[in-house]
């Protein structure tokens, strides 16, 4: 059954470009929601959760690091992978966004190999 | 140390990696002297503070921002594209550069954190961070579209 997934970014364009390389890397998707920040992310995934999360860092509002941490302070959302998506590209900061909770990175600017690489162990 | 970097080289290497990645469009250089902006245009800036401060600035004509946001789209430059969604694309062109910059001058500059892109549409429109700020500033060709980058920072 393909995943649902739920796009995190304050950036409506960035949000279409991800979906647009998902799709060019050959994955396929169920459910597709979307957030401008952490906590709007928060609140549709209480309504409606998803299996997949892919998040921004830098946003107005509530930041990834930030929704990351709530997330993973509730049990019920233990199955749903995280993967952020970033410009910040700092090995430190990467590996404390993992520790947080995150299952993964994607670096900005990415490439569709790059999203497949990084989706594709979550998507089976 | 700042004397170390090279910020040419940083920038266009920073902006050739995202146009080319992004949105599959080759970076040349252009003079100063052959660089004549359209008058309708849109600025895009994101500023930095930390190990410098500073601010990321990306101006292009109206019809260029809408080619790139085309580009990033995956979008023909006739089709409608919204001014909100060419505005929201270039914020995002000057959020992966200066990423791509910050990555390059973590080792010999230090750690900067980035703010929130900003993006304005209007005529002949600059931007300045003082007089006591150092500007590497550069024009290029994407495709035909003419692009000037500007990096204001001051030493921390």
């Amino acid at each position: 059954m393909a995943k649902s997934i739920m796009l995190v970014d304050d950036s409506a364009t960035m949000r279409k470009i991800i979906m647009r390389t998902i799709r060019a890397a050959g994955l396929s998707l169920g459910d597709i929601q979307e957030a401008g920040d952490g906590g709007e992310a928060l609140e549709k995934i209480e309504q409606s959760p998803v299996d997949i999360v892919l998040c921004d860092v830098n946003m107005p509002g509530m930041g990834g690091t930030e929704f990351v941490e709530k997330l993973r302070s509730n049990s019920s959302y233990d199955n749903t992978k995280v993967i952020m998506v970033s410009t910040e590209s700092a090995d430190d900061f990467i590996s404390s966004v993992l520790a947080l909770g995150a299952n993964g990175y994607i670096k900005k600017p990415f490439t569709p190999e790059s999203i497949q690489q990084t989706l594709e162990p979550f998507m089976g | 140390m700042v004397t170390d970097v090279c910020f040419h080289d940083t920038l266009i290497e920073a902006a050739s990696e995202v146009f080319e990645t992004m949105m599959f469009m080759a970076l040349e250089e252009v003079a100063p002297e052959d660089a004549h902006m359209e008058e309708d245009s849109l600025l895009s800036s994101i500023t930095f503070t930390g190990a410098l401060e500073g601010c990321l600035a990306i101006c292009c004509g109206s019809q260029d921002a809408k080619l790139i946001a085309a580009n990033m789209l995956g979008m023909e430059p006739e089709d409608d594209i919204s001014m909100e969604d060419i505005c929201d694309a270039m914020g995002e062109v000057s959020n992966m550069v200066l990423g791509s910059i910050k990555k390059r001058i973590a080792d010999s500059v230090g750690e900067i954190t980035v703010s929130i892109p900003c993006t304005v549409s209007g005529k002949m429109l600059d931007t300045s961070l003082g007089e006591n700020a150092n500007v590497t500033e550069e024009f290029v060709n994407l495709d035909g579209s003419l692009v000037k980058f500007q990096f204001f920072y001051k030493d921390n």
